[in-house]
């Protein structure tokens, strides 16, 4: 892995101007739409410090690695729960583990317990 | 407006233009970065045990599925082995006798 996943970037393909809203939206998860709404109100409101604070940010900010544009969008809402909190997201992960765990126990009694039933089953027909 | 006045209104705005903004940045900066961060060995762990969570949530859901075409009142069955186990099958076994006429058993 060439970046890290956790950093911000310019989101260069989704952009409408210098990618900066695209980068926030794919950063965060929020809707690209309401960053841009917000952004827009904020210029008219703020005298244009947001404008000011955009082209920082679009000059500070590296642009987006090709490798690290997701495919999967389940792939890119687990970095985003990254990107908010590691630890929530590695709890989330342990929680799927445990999940695992539990059906897999499911099966398993199952399965055994079949076997016994078949075992009993052949018994009886002794 | 002399004198004083634009004396005070430039300090005013100098003040919070080179000393007000800078701070609250930097006072965020550092709330930033002394919040807990990962690093890349991290990330690949994480990326790693999602990856391996997901991978063993498909295989599970096929055994699931699997098990559910053998008998798909096995979720009852494992719940309480002992109790259900043996009257279950056979029962389903008379009752597919019963409404087709002929042994369910397969030869």
């Amino acid at each position: 892995m060439a970046g890290l996943r956790t950093k911000f970037y310019l989101d260069k393909q989704n952009r409408k101007w210098l990618g900066v809203c695209a980068g926030i939206a794919d950063y965060t998860g929020v809707d690209v739409t309401v960053i841009r709404i917000g952004f827009v109100l904020g210029t008219l409101l703020g005298q244009g410090t947001p404008l000011l604070a955009y082209w920082i940010i679009a000059w500070l900010a590296p642009k987006k690695p090709g490798e690290l544009y997701d495919a999967d969008p389940d792939q890119k809402k687990f970095w985003q729960s990254v990107r908010a909190s590691p630890r929530r997201a590695g709890r989330d992960v342990r929680a799927r583990f445990r999940d695992i765990d539990r059906r897999l126990a499911d099966v398993e009694t199952y399965v055994t317990s079949s076997n016994n039933r078949l075992a009993r089953e052949i018994e009886q027909l002794r | 407006m002399h004198g004083p006045e634009v004396i005070f209104l430039v300090i005013g705005i100098v003040g919070v233009l080179f000393i007000g903004l800078p701070w609250l940045i930097f006072h965020y900066v550092t709330k930033w970065k002394s919040q807990a961060t990962i690093t890349t060995e991290d990330e690949n762990l994480l990326d790693e045990l999602h990856d391996l969570a997901r991978r063993l949530d498909e295989r599970m859901s096929t055994i699931e599925r699997i098990v559910q075409a053998d008998n798909p009142n096995w979720r009852a069955i494992a719940g309480d082995p002992v109790e259900t186990a043996l009257e279950d099958r056979s029962e389903r076994l008379y009752e597919a006798e019963r409404t087709t006429n002929r042994p369910a058993r397969r030869t």
